[in-house]
């Protein structure tokens, strides 16, 4: 017996030198409620994604039916992730099939009278859909590091009842998010594209030499009067020089006059295309394109080596120049970006939570102590001691998770020090009722632990369930109430019971015959 | 000490049907008050904006409103800060087919012009001549200013940082935290640079207020958000039944859920006779409840399912009614230190926390109630199948 006792006080001090140890080693890390930052919920436009992957998918279609000579009226993409081919001669339907079942086994078909409608496999779709996101984050965490934040975090919000193409973003110290949405947000699609005729004041007025309908060949775009000094509509061929896929390197020069330009070099395949287009087209026109919004249209002054690379001229400011560098570095988004949420805490509203919430808790943590001193005399000393110990295991293991804490988490605590002494209680009392049965104060110890113990687990257990719940449906600062207070319930599990059991022994269990027992 | 000197003997199996219609008039008075207003929504589920702000000086909601009504906010609603020159400003969005880029874009414009319109012509005067606001600049701005006026880095980066410290643990005098510093002789106590202080004096103002937080959650977040605490709060009460079911039998664990779902129900009842807004924390206390109710019934039931061995001679009535009152100290003790603590979080814990804290409050007091009054009560209209002793032996 009293061998065990040694062994029982043993492991409640290593417990708690391993809390203590933990909460100094790792401190508990603070929400951005409680030290001041920014949260942003993004969602990735996956559909947009797949588009531009279905596009693709149609230019190589057509380009394999020039090699095989096959003839075609149309080939279009049909919804998000079908592609249509319509008048081809009815011989060719077994040449189709066989580039088909060749080069496009993602995708299942149907032939009716000259016309074949394809669809990407289902499973396939969501493969897509799935890299769209994963690659959407890695740039933005590409962008995030190069503008030096080294705390910032972005992760995908996964889980039960929540889609997958959300991104959450959290920006600890930042209070004007302003800039960092802005880089963010911005899909940084860079294209190079050769001008057919404009600048234009209107949308119209650029089409009416066209009849309003612009050739497929060919696109209209906006210009970007902040960068290129002119307003207007300009006329490009559809298809690009090089893009931004091409780009081995982007970083900020200075022009002749010393304003801030972007420098780029190219990789050798688009090095190459480049230096062949401005061979060929000296003395015309090129438009620098930036997410569909023209940024200037130069003219092509002399050869560009395939090796040398060139550079954006404009009039910028250094701040624009240095975040475009990083958008084009970091690659462009496979899709844009939307925002879902914004929840910014200014640092003063952070501390003020947590004066407060330390306040709140010893005024709560004092008030539920007395009480018990007051209603269990002796016997409270024993669950003041329990819930001292409960807290100070509640911080331990929140550092150890490195769980955050956050201002409903510290509500949690709070909570937590009013429930965590109901196991005492439930115990106290099943003392105390067999005491009046007449038992012996020794027997009243022994059946007061042992029949109170299922119904604490029980009711305990039933709260974690509720916790669990809770996590799984909230975000953050949510989900940080849920964790303290399930650590905080198991923890009194520990303390209540087992703490509070050897305290009682050590107390009573000397004492041959015990008269009395305070509770 | 004890509550009662022995072990009390309230006949509650025989007044059960007063408990029914308690509650019966709390939700039925709910669901007329439900017919005549709605659930106060915040912004995490009707999607918006939230933006608190805090100003130096004394200021009345109805100055806040005009202004706001001048620049076309005009669907707002302000609520002030007990005791403070802090507001909340909340504006709300529908749906609209434009999508939610344009309304994140709304959102921007319309904290911008708050910020604007609240600003003193002075103010705006100064910022015109290129002055900077210490009172509304992040510590990276102030230095950027610093070293722009020829000020060297690591003392711009020092005084950046004191000035955003300084404005982080400024007090008015009540003590309260404000954001704000209100008093440029404030600034000459830190430990600047005098070269520093001088470009300060010349070049800088502190603006008369500044944006503790803002919020925004577009409308179809909100939306789905709603789902989702509907859909939690519901799978929550499942996983007790299932619990519950399999722990004691099934129809403990229907009683204790109909016991559950009633608390949800009259806690509703009052967040709308109390015109309390619907929050995410709001939800997430209410499945706090939701545990914590259980918990006492739990407690209760555990009796019931002892009390079904030992008293072989006794009726149903007898044995739940033993149960509750030999559980009645512990129940009432628990939530008395339960409620100490919220209530010291309701009066100490500050503004964000208000709602939740609130709600916790409610919700243990009907919690406890239910525990008491509804959840044997449920139990003893099917007497005979909790009474089967077969399964026990």
């Amino acid at each position: 017996m009293k061998k065990a006792l040694g062994w029982k006080i043993i492991l409640i001090l290593v417990v708690i030198g391993l809390s203590v140890w933990r909460f100094l080693e790792d401190k508990i890390v603070l929400g951005l409620d409680l030290r001041g930052g920014t949260h942003l919920v993004l969602e990735v436009q996956t559909g947009e994604g797949l588009i531009v992957q279905t596009d693709q998918h149609v230019t190589r279609l057509k380009s394999l039916f020039k090699d095989a000579s096959i003839k075609y009226e149309k080939v279009t993409r049909k919804g998000v992730t079908g592609i249509e081919v319509s008048g081809f001669e009815f011989e060719d339907e077994r040449n189709i099939k066989d580039i088909f079942d060749d080069d496009f086994r993602e995708w299942n078909y149907t032939f009716s009278a000259r016309l074949a409608t394809m669809k990407l496999k289902p499973n396939e779709a969501m493969r897509w859909r799935e890299q769209t996101v994963n690659q959407a984050l890695e740039k933005i965490r590409n962008r995030i590091d190069a503008t030096g934040l080294s705390e910032a975090k972005a992760q995908r919000i996964e889980g039960f009842s929540q889609k997958g193409d959300k991104l959450l973003v959290l920006l600890p110290g930042i209070d004007d998010p302003g800039r960092i949405k802005e880089i963010i947000k911005t899909t940084a699609m860079l294209e190079w594209k050769e001008v057919v005729s404009g600048p234009f004041d209107t949308e119209e007025e650029a089409l009416s030499d066209y009849g309003g309908k612009l050739p497929e060949d060919l696109v209209v775009l906006k210009m970007n009067p902040k960068t290129g000094g002119r307003k207007g509509f300009m006329i490009l061929k559809a298809a690009n020089i090089v893009s931004g896929n091409d780009l081995r390197n982007a970083k900020r020069t200075r022009n002749e006059y010393g304003a801030p330009i972007i420098g780029f070099s190219l990789h050798p395949k688009g090095g190459r295309a480049f230096e062949k287009y401005t061979a060929a087209n000296i003395g015309k026109r090129l438009a620098v394109v930036l997410d569909k919004r023209v940024l200037i249209d130069p003219v092509v002054q002399t050869v560009i080596p395939a090796h040398s690379g060139g550079v954006i001229t404009g009039s910028y400011t250094t701040e624009l120049v240095d975040d475009m560098v990083v958008m084009l570095r970091a690659g462009a988004l496979p899709a844009s970006m939307k925002f879902l949420e914004e929840r910014t805490v200014g640092p003063s509203l952070g501390a003020d939570s947590i004066r407060k919430g330390i306040y709140a808790s010893s005024v709560g943590l004092l008030l539920v102590m007395a009480f018990m001193l007051l209603y269990y005399k002796a016997a409270g000393i024993n669950s003041v001691v329990a819930l001292a110990l409960n807290i100070v295991i509640l911080m331990g293991v929140l550092a150890y998770f490195r769980a955050t804490l956050t201002v409903p988490g510290i509500a949690g605590i709070i909570l937590t020090i009013g429930m965590a002494v109901d196991a005492n209680v439930l115990i106290f009392e099943r003392i105390k009722e067999e005491l009046r049965a007449g038992k012996s104060p020794k027997s009243s110890i022994d059946s007061g632990f042992k029949k109170a113990f299922v119904t604490i687990f029980d009711a305990n257990l039933t709260t974690i369930i509720a916790a669990i719940f809770l996590y799984q449906f909230g975000t953050g600062p949510i989900q940080g109430f849920a964790v303290t207070l399930m650590i905080g319930i198991t923890a009194s599990m520990f303390t209540a019971v087992f703490v509070s059991r050897v305290i009682f022994d050590l107390i009573y269990g000397d004492r041959k015959k015990l008269k009395k027992v305070s509770v | 000490m004890n509550i009662f000197k022995k072990e009390p003997n309230f006949k509650l199996m025989n007044k059960k049907y007063y408990a029914f219609i308690i509650s019966g008039l709390v939700i039925i008075a709910g669901l007329v008050t439900f017919q005549f207003m709605d659930l106060n929504l915040g912004i995490d589920f009707s999607g918006g904006t939230m933006i608190e702000v805090s100003f130096k000086d004394n200021i009345s909601i109805n100055y806040l409103r005009d202004s706001l009504d001048k620049v076309g906010i005009a669907n707002s609603e302000i609520v002030r800060v007990k005791r403070e020159n802090k507001f909340f400003i909340k504006t709300m969005m529908e749906i609209t087919e434009t999508g939610e880029t344009e309304e994140f874009d709304e959102h921007e414009r319309k904290a911008s012009l708050i910020r604007e319109v609240f600003r003193t012509p002075e103010e705006t005067e100064n910022l015109k001549a290129g002055k900077i606001d210490l009172n509304n600049s992040t510590g990276i701005k102030i230095t950027d200013f610093l070293t722009s006026r020829g000020i060297s880095l690591d003392d711009a980066a020092d005084s950046g940082k004191k000035i955003v410290d300084l404005r982080k643990n400024f007090e008015d005098k009540s003590g309260n935290l404000t954001g704000l510093i209100s008093d440029f002789n404030e600034i000459e106590k830190l430990d600047l640079k005098k070269r520093v202080l001088s470009k300060l004096k010349e070049n800088a103002f502190l603006g008369s207020l500044t944006f503790l937080s803002t919020e925004f959650v577009g409308p179809q977040v909100g939306h789905q958000l709603r789902g989702q605490a509907a859909r939690a709060t519901f799978f929550a009460l499942i996983g007790m039944l299932i619990y519950i079911g399999f722990r004691f039998r099934p129809i403990y664990g229907i009683a204790a859920v109909i016991t559950l779902f009633h608390d949800v129900v009259i806690v509703f009842s009052f967040i709308l006779f109390l015109n309390i807004e619907v929050s995410l924390q709001v939800v997430a206390a209410i499945l706090t409840i939701v545990g914590y109710s259980l918990n006492d019934t739990i407690v209760i039931f555990d009796r019931v399912r002892d009390n079904v061995k030992l008293m072989r001679k006794e009726g149903a009535e007898m044995i739940l009614d033993r149960s509750i009152n030999q559980t009645l100290s512990r129940t009432i003790v628990t939530s008395t230190t339960t409620l100490a603590t919220v209530l010291a979080l309701f009066f100490l814990g500050g503004e964000v926390i208000h709602n939740f804290s609130l709600t916790l409050i409610i919700g243990i007091i009907v919690g406890t109630y239910s525990s008491i009054f509804q959840s044997c009560a449920w139990l003893k209209i099917w007497e005979k199948k909790f009474l089967s002793r077969k399964k026990y032996k």
